[in-house]
């Protein structure tokens, strides 16, 4: 078993890398001080793997949209038991969640840990799917679809992904719709199952209060060594363009709601994760509370205090959104692109450029003191291919100002932005 | 116990509470200012904290504030509203991390104390009145936050569903007031208000992290000394224990997923062992992805994604919502009641006692591992005049028998029904410019 120490000399900290021979990867950051474990088996697999082959397979499959997110609900269901009510006799809290590009599994325990874990490696491991319990999580996936319907947030986001995309499945929502949930069989829940869970593209990540060898432990018990799976993903032929410049939806909403996003350019998962952190820097410069233009918009009763922004980005798409109420969202986009192309002619003005990346070194110590951050981050850093999570705040500390100014032309620029509003029901 | 805990008294109805872990990177301050709710000020006074937040006699301009919350490594301040009971909770934080962390050797907490007590005691306040732009805007803010509260169909049904059931008293008045009185309020009135605020609100300081408590509790200790302040005894109405009758509402709206909130009176509750007794008895029943609701409703039934029970110890109100098809109302209505009839009668086994103990103990020892977690801890129970650890809080749930369990869910009665059904079928497509 291969095992090595990556440590932050800034922090003091350090956590603990280990190669399973089962060909896991499995990352361990014990705590001192904390009550809880908090503890995350994951695999990189999301709703965008909508087109895979592996070796063994000749062509491309194409799978039902909202798929990696039904095997989520299903995995949970196992063929001696509800893997909920296994953890009911442990105690442990429980619970799983699929993004874009990632499937995670977790609990958080104060006690019995040991046996948390064994119950989260087994049932991951052993998948149990019929038609029947198929058809009935349609039933239960069919509500939260219809829950999300009703969210203005959610709604407008996908809108705003629909505009800036063409193909990439990033445009489709993670839970898929009703109508392509219904085309899912056991069948194929078993062929994506068998393609991303194999152990190699997967991580066990631990942060809190555990002994690292009740992980490993619990590993050699019941993790076993399968085959090496090659997975292929076909690249989405996506266009520079955006689909759409503006798309809107009228909702029951009290004001209208808006995203505002830019297509950015998007590289391999490690560099996406480095722009994304460069970006967040960039948006706070542009439009974050101690801006001028923020001030303006505050002011002019353009924006309130739900505006916000976020840099979403992975394996090969990355767009930075703002977002918020606005009685006048096209005036917030014309002012937030009108300033873009101010600070492309003009640069970035060094003292803002000092003051966020400031704030932003500080907010991402923040990451590391909870349990439940430490064991995401060390997943995301993982699938990034990132080994070693603490660089990040040596990403933020050595950022230069032409760095920024590059990915402002990459990344914001305004021919490439869609508007996506949610309006009030007549 | 990693945390030292510390309570004192700084002025009349003025205390600090410090509970010190070195285990985090953060320190975070609050001031919560406690109130009764009224509804001649709830209004007002929910402007309060967001005008308070746009900066103080020393640093008026908002843009220079956020200014100093970067320099201070991006520290966060934030003002929240809300309510417990029948009181009103106004209140302003600063979370930064610790002065380890400087680069450059800045002492941020004593930065974070300091701006906070400039936020909340030195406002910006000339002749008597808030800047007149400050308040047009925050004015129209609050508003639009007021009416905003139909954007969330959930949280909507849930506080529809208590203002039914406590129309008339105190605690239906909702923590933002009312836009149109929000309309009305005036730079005058706004500082007015904040005047007799600082002079009769109880506060309650409380300060949790890894750095020393010290620094803050004497500069809060400087600002408050000085004050000759007079607040007011408050006492809550005796809460209601049993449900005459059941009341039922039933609005329509166009949206695409019914919700339905059930409202429950949970009797009378003599003493902390049948309080201890109700919360295990609602956490059995729909407080877990095991309980009898997720269990037999959602998975059995496949009737929802969510259904779920919460009880409030303060108004005695255990509350039971969920999304669900408009044809299932009657359905989802009869299993969750078949449900709690269920508890009342025994008909749980020991192991799901035994697991519904095992994960509330479980969530009550993750609480000390977070600041917002303490925090929110120790105001609880400031709130209800109590001191316990949640370790304390979990060795009492350790006393609770199956006998208590079935006759605090034998206590419990259905006061309201608040149904929220969607008019429309499917959902609107996006269209484009």
């Amino acid at each position: 078993m291969n095992k090595e120490i990556v440590s932050s000399p800034a922090l003091g900290e350090q956590f603990q890398r280990v190669e399973h021979p089962s060909g896991l990867t499995i990352l361990l950051c014990p705590m001192e001080g904390y009550s809880t474990a908090y503890a995350m088996f994951a695999a990189k697999v999301g709703s965008i793997d909508t087109t895979f082959k592996t070796q063994h397979e000749e062509d491309f499959v194409e799978v039902p949209p909202g798929i990696a997110h039904f095997l989520e609900h299903k995995m949970f269901e196992c063929e001696d038991g509800d893997a909920f009510a296994k953890y009911a006799k442990t105690g442990a809290s429980a619970n799983a969640f699929t993004s874009f590009d990632r499937t995670a599994y977790l609990f958080s325990c104060t006690g019995n840990f040991r046996e948390s874990m064994e119950i989260l490696l087994d049932f991951v491991s052993r998948p149990y799917f019929t038609p029947e319990t198929v058809q009935k999580e349609q039933g239960i996936i069919g509500q939260e679809i219809r829950m999300y319907d009703d969210d203005p947030g959610w709604r407008s986001l996908f809108n705003l992904l629909q505009a800036l995309y063409h193909v990439n499945p990033v445009r489709l929502d993670i839970a898929g719709t009703t109508d392509s949930i219904a085309e899912i069989t056991d069948q194929l829940l078993y062929r994506c199952y068998h393609t991303f869970y194999s152990l190699g593209n997967m991580v066990l990540t631990v942060a809190g209060n555990f002994r690292p060898e009740d992980v490993l432990e619990a590993a050699d018990k019941i993790l076993k060594k399968g085959e090496d799976i090659r997975i292929q993903w076909r690249k989405a032929q996506e266009p520079r363009e955006v689909a759409q410049s503006y798309v809107e939806q009228p909702l029951s909403v009290s004001t209208p709601l808006f995203q505002l996003g830019f297509k950015g350019t998007a590289g391999d998962s490690l560099q996406n994760l480095k722009r994304q952190i460069a970006d967040e820097i960039l948006l706070e410069i542009l439009c974050g509370e101690s801006s001028t233009l923020y001030r303006q918009l505050y002011d002019s009763g353009l924006i309130n205090g739900t505006f916000e922004y976020e840099v979403l980005a992975g394996r090969d798409y990355l767009c930075c959104m703002y977002g918020g109420e606005s009685r006048d969202p096209k005036k917030v986009r014309d002012a937030i692109c009108g300033e873009v192309r101010r600070l492309m002619a003009e640069g970035i003005d060094p003292e803002a450029f000092r003051r966020c990346r400031k704030a932003t070194y500080g907010r991402y110590i923040g990451m590391f003191s909870r349990v439940d951050s430490i064991a995401s981050l060390m997943m995301l850093s993982h699938f990034s291919g990132l080994g070693n999570m603490y660089e990040i705040l040596d990403w933020v500390k050595e950022l230069t100002r032409e760095e920024l100014e590059n990915r402002l032309r990459e990344d914001m620029d305004p021919q490439y932005s869609a508007l996506s509003i949610i309006t009030p029901m007549a | 116990m990693n945390q030292e805990l510390n309570r004192v008294r700084l002025g009349n109805e003025v205390y600090f509470t410090s509970i010190r872990d070195r285990k985090f990177k953060h320190n975070c301050i609050s001031i919560s200012l406690l109130t009764p709710l009224e509804k001649e000020t709830v209004t007002v006074n929910a402007l309060l904290p967001y005008l308070l937040r746009r900066g103080s006699k020393n640093c008026p301009d908002f843009t220079e504030l956020e200014k100093s919350l970067c320099e201070l490594y991006g520290a966060s301040l934030s003002a929240e509203v809300g309510k417990t009971g029948e009181r009103q909770i106004l209140s302003c934080s600063i979370v930064g991390i610790d002065d380890r962390f400087a680069l450059e050797g800045e002492s941020i907490s004593a930065g974070c104390a300091r701006l906070l007590g400039e936020i909340l005691l030195a406002p910006n306040i000339t002749h008597g009145a808030f800047p007149e732009e400050d308040v047009r805007l925050e004015r129209q803010n609050l508003i639009d936050t007021i009416q905003a509260d139909i954007n969330d169909k959930r949280a909507y049904t849930i506080n529809q569903c208590r203002a039914l059931m406590n129309e008339g008293h105190r605690l239906a008045i909702p923590k933002y007031g009312w836009a149109d009185k929000a309309g009305e309020i005036t730079p005058q009135a706004a500082a007015r208000q904040y005047a007799s605020l600082i002079d009769t609100a109880r506060i309650e300081i409380i300060f949790v992290g890894c750095g020393s408590p010290e620094g803050a509790r004497d500069e809060f200790a400087r600002l408050f000394g000085s004050l000759d302040r007079h607040p007011q005894p408050f006492t809550p109405q005796p809460i209601v224990e049993t449900a005459a009758a059941v009341k039922e509402k039933t609005v329509e709206m166009e949206f695409a997923q019914s919700k339905m909130a059930l409202g429950f009176r949970t009797g009378h509750l003599a003493s902390k062992g049948e309080v201890d007794a109700m919360k295990l008895m609602t956490f059995l029943y729909g407080g877990s992805p095991f309980s009898r609701l997720f269990v037999h409703v959602r998975e059995e039934k496949s009737l929802c994604y969510y259904c779920a029970a919460r009880f409030d110890q303060i108004t005695g109100i255990m509350l039971v919502d969920i999304g669900v098809e408009r044809d299932n109302q009657p359905q989802a209505r009869a299993a969750i009641l078949e449900q709690l009839d269920a508890v009342a009668k025994g008909e749980f086994t020991s192991e799901e006692l035994e697991s519904a103990r095992l994960s509330y103990v479980n969530s009550l020892r993750s609480v000390p591992d977070s600041l917002s977690g303490l925090e929110s801890w120790y105001l609880g129970q400031i709130l209800r005049d109590a001191s316990a650890t949640p370790e304390e809080e979990a060795a009492a749930m350790g006393a609770v028998t199956r006998e208590d369990v079935i006759a605090a869910a034998k206590k419990v009665t259905l006061d309201t029904v608040y149904f929220l059904a969607s008019k429309g079928g499917e959902k609107e497509e996006a269209a484009d410019e």
